[in-house]
């Protein structure tokens, strides 16, 4: 589209407003620190909380130690793979492989159960945070922070896999959560977010959403707005409706804000960030003028700093009847909090007019406030059992349930 | 349970300096003994973090973080092999003292740049970094030049892009000054 000369003229004076703005900024060198840091209040200027790193190696089998991990009566846990550096999202391809994920490792890896033992393939590397992996008719889709590309037909050619051919590359660079969440909903689409570019501030109108796109790359939309960071969302089996958990802002309090899940059932709703936090909580620096009422409430407050990701209701028949249609919450675990929480898997039950219920499903990852695995997302097996990856050890637990 | 196919069979065991002191002997060619470098475009390695060394072999194996030399190095390595160097260059003393800036002047004012660029939130209050931010003590101007121009162009790989967004805001007038002063910590 051509501009008009009035519209030019106007777009001549926005840029010259944005240089002198900058010029000025310059001159005065405010610049922002690192988006951790970012609203740190002056009284906490001297914490010595910071992320906690990841690991460069996996841990090796014998360095796990299962039986520090709890799982309710009846349920049993065993080590299902190992040394799967940084291993993430799971996804199942149609021929049975399992696709995984990782994060800073750049990696994504498929998993071939050979009857009892696990082979690993490494089936494309160097990547830019490719978090996101979703599968449909044979091509694995994978999301790195600025692209989303596909490997067609990669369940036969695991070991020379094909081209990854881009489906969508218009997508911000940012690397502040800038990774990527991907999975297809039941209409078909492709939904990923794109996180705040910060701990707190005000976003592009571009960021801080979930978004969806058609498999082609074509038709993208934002579907739900003021969304900080979600990396795990999945939809209901019955109602088919979207719920996803998110991250919250930082350094506002131990104990507060909350990490949420949320239930976006249209398309255009808007849950708060950065103005409102857990549904009640107005953010000292730009909740002013502002009232919760105008955002969607969440469904469930997580808890705070519990670093919640995977999000996956279960639909399989092996764990006990009333086990259907529950939700499994993985909560990473993070560092803004002097006593740790999260690093567990939640269950949640939905109850019709009531608040979920809300309970620990696995535990054990965190020994003297210090984590030895970070269970981050899981994934149903067709038998009904549920495996866990922890993107910290660099492995992948299954849990079952009889026998 | 294992995964056959994951050709780490030693990956139980801890990193062990003393097998990465065996290892480094081609590696000190460049780097200078014990991780001690004399060439300016060579980073020391001595007392660098562990987790950053083995994270940028890693990142240059893959093809993350570009390098002529280095690439064909890391191919080489085995991922038990990049954690007993990184235990051993870590463990290393910093013997070679940083000269003194060439303009003491332009160092002082990249002094003030280094905070008001808030280099310490993650590289430490005394630039001796942290898990995931490596140490700034010892390297040599030429070779933090190179990094930030590399950074800023987003050409210089790093693990999560944070070292990237970070260089965006600095001035290209303010890198000499900023590596003149890193390079004469002492």
């Amino acid at each position: 589209m051509k501009l008009r000369p009035l519209r030019y003229t106007l777009a001549l004076t926005c840029i010259l407003a944005v240089l002198l703005v900058t010029a000025l900024v310059g001159a005065q060198q405010t610049q922002a620190p690192p988006p951790w840091k970012q609203g740190q209040p002056k009284e906490l200027e001297n914490s010595t909380l910071s992320p906690v790193a990841q690991p460069p190696a996996p841990k090796a089998a014998s360095e796990i130690p299962l039986g520090k991990i709890k799982v309710p009566q009846g349920f049993k846990v065993e080590l299902w793979a190992s040394g799967i550096n940084n291993a993430r999202v799971m996804t199942w391809g149609d021929k049975g492989t399992l696709f995984v994920s990782s994060r800073v490792a750049g990696n994504v890896y498929a998993v071939v159960d050979k009857g009892g033992s696990r082979e690993l393939k490494t089936i494309a590397k160097g990547l830019n945070l490719p978090n996101g992996v979703a599968f449909k008719d044979g091509t694995l889709y994978i999301a790195e922070i600025h692209r989303i590309t596909k490997m067609e037909g990669i369940e036969g050619k695991l070991d020379s896999p094909p081209e990854m051919k881009v489906v969508y590359d218009t997508l911000p660079k940012d690397a502040p959560h800038g990774w990527k969440y991907l999975a297809f909903g039941p209409d078909g689409k492709l939904y990923f977010n794109i996180g705040a570019p910060c701990n707190i501030c005000i976003p592009p109108d571009t960021h801080a959403n979930i978004s969806r796109i058609n498999p082609d790359g074509s038709g993208f939309e934002y579907w739900a707005h003021g969304v900080r960071n979600s990396v795990g969302f999945d939809w209901h089996p019955v109602t088919k409706e979207l719920y996803f958990t998110t991250h919250a802002r930082d350094w506002l309090g131990e104990d507060v804000p909350s990490d949420r899940l949320d239930i976006a059932p249209k398309k255009g709703l808007h849950f708060g960030y950065p103005y409102c936090h857990q549904g009640d909580i107005l953010d000292p620096e730009f909740g002013r003028g502002r009232s919760c009422g105008e955002f969607a409430a969440p469904l469930l407050k997580t808890g705070p700093h519990v670093g919640g990701n995977g999000v996956e209701f279960y639909t399989g028949s092996m764990f006990p009847a009333e086990y259907k249609n529950r939700m499994f919450l993985a909560q990473r675990g993070a560092w803004n909090r002097t006593e740790k929480t999260g690093y567990k898997v939640m269950m949640v039950t939905l109850r019709q007019g009531d608040v979920p219920k809300y309970e620990v499903f696995a535990e054990g990852w965190l020994e003297n406030n210090q984590p030895w695995g970070r269970p981050v997302y899981t994934k149903q097996m067709k038998d009904g059992s549920l495996l866990i990856a922890d993107d910290y050890a660099g492995a992948i637990y299954r849990v079952s349930y009889g026998r | 349970m294992l995964i056959a196919g994951l050709a780490a069979p030693s990956l139980g065991r801890a990193a062990d300096p003393e097998a990465g002191r065996r290892k480094a002997a081609s590696c000190v060619a460049c780097h200078g003994p014990d991780g001690n470098s004399t060439i300016p475009t060579v980073p020391s390695l001595a007392g660098q973090v562990a987790t950053y060394l083995h994270w940028q072999m890693l990142l240059y194996r893959d093809k993350r973080r570009a390098d002529p030399q280095m690439a064909p190095i890391a191919a080489a390595l085995s991922e038990t092999d990049m954690g007993d160097l990184a235990a051993f260059f870590a463990a290393q003393r910093q013997t070679a003292s940083p000269a003194a800036p060439a303009d003491a002047a332009r160092a002082e004012a990249g002094k003030r740049l280094a905070e008001a660029y808030h280099c310490n939130d993650c590289h430490g209050r005394d630039f001796r970094g942290r898990e995931y931010a490596p140490s700034l003590r010892g390297l040599s101007r030429d070779y933090v030049v190179a990094q930030m121009r590399g950074f800023k162009a987003r050409t210089r790989g790093d693990l999560d892009g944070a070292m990237t967004q970070a260089a965006q805001p600095v001035a290209d007038a303010d890198i000499e000054p900023l590596a003149d002063y890193i390079g004469s910590i002492r």
